[in-house]
């Protein structure tokens, strides 16, 4: 009786111990299959021959960013000094980056899925670039730069939930989101300081503002509602009407104590 | 007093017991710990960290978040470990059946938490499945804190008798009755963690300002049901105090746990109090989950020991001659 009980306990011991047990750290998981289609059924994309540009322009004093403490990581820790605060409010000549500009009504047409993908690295445990768009289905290769581990998570409502890690250096894995998802915040659940924003659109008509706050957005003859979006101070939307060929400007304005906005 | 079973293995194997539970109430704070500093996502793979074996990942590779989730990964497995040779020591030495079916249904609870700490971390900490691995530590804390009572040599060799009149609500019942809300509201704090609303309502004592706070979503419900759960479960603590110190003072076997139980309900409303007005500040948030299991723990073992005492009911007019 006791050699039988002793056998099924040893059993149930060796079997956590196999379940526990894996092999290296080097995987590459992507999302799961299945993805929606990039666009709707309609026409052929058109020509995108316009051009509408601007400025983010930012009024009075930045907030000051929230300071990082990467003393958790002694990796991490020797890259401090390079990014002391967070991203969030980055301003430069009067103008205020890391802005995501796109248009709420595209043509209906089909679009597209773009082959290249879009890269998001960490490095010296930042995320580069902060803030970025891609399309629907559109390849993300993930790379890890860092001589430490890191996670990226998505946390995405729209598309599949993302969770991988990325325990060696100069590893990358890829993925897709088939979803429109705007925004779709990232964030390294190792280090709590790194976090980035994708926005996901199932159309090319969208782009995020660099230094001194300026962008550039190519969109076929229409009118159009353009929205520019920001991590702290949310949203803002303007119209705009463009013809073939033609170039319009269109400049947003947010302010330093404005409350954010959906 | 006919003893179970050999002295020397009877001590070892409730002490045994005992540091189990000991464990436990560690592994609680830690588990507290990893929700407090939201890591549980900071290693993505189960059972695996990183790719490699748990018990091989390098020491170097312990930062960040990934110190909380893998340490607490590691005291799991070694409570898991603990709880296994519990099981067998109790299979092999104790004679009374129903002990080693809760020996059993210990290594059977542990097992499924370590399962659902897995999934929870492969599906991203979806609340149902964290609230349940919240709920089922509490309920796994109980049976090694039950193992620990019944392997005693004081609960073997039998319970003092106590002789009292007949009372509405006896003892025993309202020991059950606080240890049930307790139990209860230990679900509703793990609903609220898991869900996030322990921010939901910002102030404290008053909430938005007033009395009832306006019902404007599902998480100011949740963390208004758990303030109220939290004043029903004081009340019920005080009231099993004073019975048993107006009287069973004179039975520690009662009063101590009762008087533990008083002092640790006291500890707990000023640690949820600080919950709230820290924003969530790591060390009261995660003192307040373990504090909250061994409010619990304290209940169980003086239900299990009311419970235990035989009580005699004499008629009133008796109670002089006691």
């Amino acid at each position: 009786m006791h050699k039988r009980l002793l056998f099924a306990f040893s059993s149930i011991l060796l079997l956590l111990l196999a379940v526990s047990c894996g092999g290296g750290g080097d995987k590459t998981t992507e999302l799961p299959p299945g993805a929606a289609p990039a666009a709707g059924g309609g026409p052929a994309a058109p020509n995108a021959t316009a051009t509408v540009s601007g400025k983010i322009a930012f009024e009075g004093t930045p907030p000051p960013n929230e300071k990082v403490q990467m003393s958790s990581d002694p990796y991490c820790n020797m890259h401090a000094k390079d990014y002391p605060t967070l991203e969030t409010v980055k301003v430069s000549d009067g103008g205020l980056e890391n802005v995501i500009i796109y248009i709420n009504n595209p043509p209906n047409a089909t679009y597209p899925t773009p082959t290249s993908a879009v890269e998001i690295n960490q490095e010296n445990c930042h995320y580069s670039p902060h803030v970025f768009t891609m399309q629907t289905n559109q390849p993300l290769k993930i790379k890890n730069s860092d001589a430490t581990l890191h996670n990226i998570h998505a946390f995405a409502e729209k598309n599949p939930q993302y969770n991988v890690g990325q325990p060696v250096k100069d590893m990358v894995n890829e993925t897709k989101f088939p979803n429109e998802e705007m925004p779709l915040p990232v964030r390294c659940d190792v280090h709590k300081w790194m976090g980035a924003f994708i926005g996901v659109f199932h159309h090319p008509y969208h782009t995020v503002s660099k230094g001194g706050g300026s962008y550039e957005l190519k969109l076929p003859a229409g009118k159009y509602e353009v929205v520019a979006w920001h991590e702290k101070y949310g949203k803002q939307t303007q119209m705009v009407e463009v013809m073939d060929n033609g170039k319009a400007d269109l400049n947003f304005t947010f302010k330093a104590d404005s409350k954010p906005t959906d | 007093m006919s003893s179970v079973y050999e002295e020397g293995e009877n001590v070892g194997l409730h002490r045994f017991a005992l540091f189990t539970a000991s464990c436990t109430v560690f592994l609680i704070f830690v588990g507290g710990l990893v929700t407090s500093t939201e890591s549980g996502l900071s290693v993505p793979d189960w059972p695996t960290t990183y790719g490699w074996n748990m018990f091989t990942f390098p020491l170097s590779k312990w930062v960040g978040g990934i110190f909380y989730e893998h340490g607490h990964r590691l005291v799991a497995s070694f409570v898991g470990f603990l709880t296994v040779i519990l099981a067998i020591w109790t299979w092999l030495k104790e004679k009374r059946r129903w002990v080693r079916w809760l020996s059993a249904s210990a290594l059977a609870a542990v097992i499924l938490q370590g399962v659902l700490g897995g999934l929870t971390v492969l599906f991203l900490l979806p609340a149902p499945i964290s609230t349940l691995h919240a709920c089922l530590a509490q309920t796994f804390f109980c049976l090694t804190i039950s193992l620990a009572l019944f392997t005693s040599p004081g609960w073997k060799r039998g319970l003092p008798v106590i002789k009292r009149e007949a009372e509405s609500i006896s003892l025993q019942t309202l020991c059950a009755m606080t240890t049930g809300a307790i139990y209860l509201q230990l679900i509703l704090g793990a609903l609220m963690r898991h869900t996030n609303a322990g921010l939901a309502i910002p102030d404290f004592p008053l909430a938005f300002g007033r009395i009832i706070p306006p019902f404007t979503s599902d998480k100011v419900v949740i963390h208004f049901a758990h303030r109220m759960g939290a004043v029903i479960v004081a009340a019920m603590i005080v009231w099993t105090f004073s019975r048993i110190a107006r009287f069973y003072s004179d039975y520690r076997l009662l009063y101590r746990p009762a008087m533990t139980m008083l002092v640790l309900v006291c500890i707990q409303l000023t640690l949820g109090a600080l919950t709230v007005w820290t924003a969530k500040a790591v060390t009261p948030t995660t003192a307040h989950v373990a504090t909250g299991a061994l409010v619990l723990g304290t209940s169980l073992l003086l239900t299990l020991r009311a419970y235990g005492m035989v009580v005699v009911k004499v008629p009133a007019n008796f109670r002089g001659a006691l």
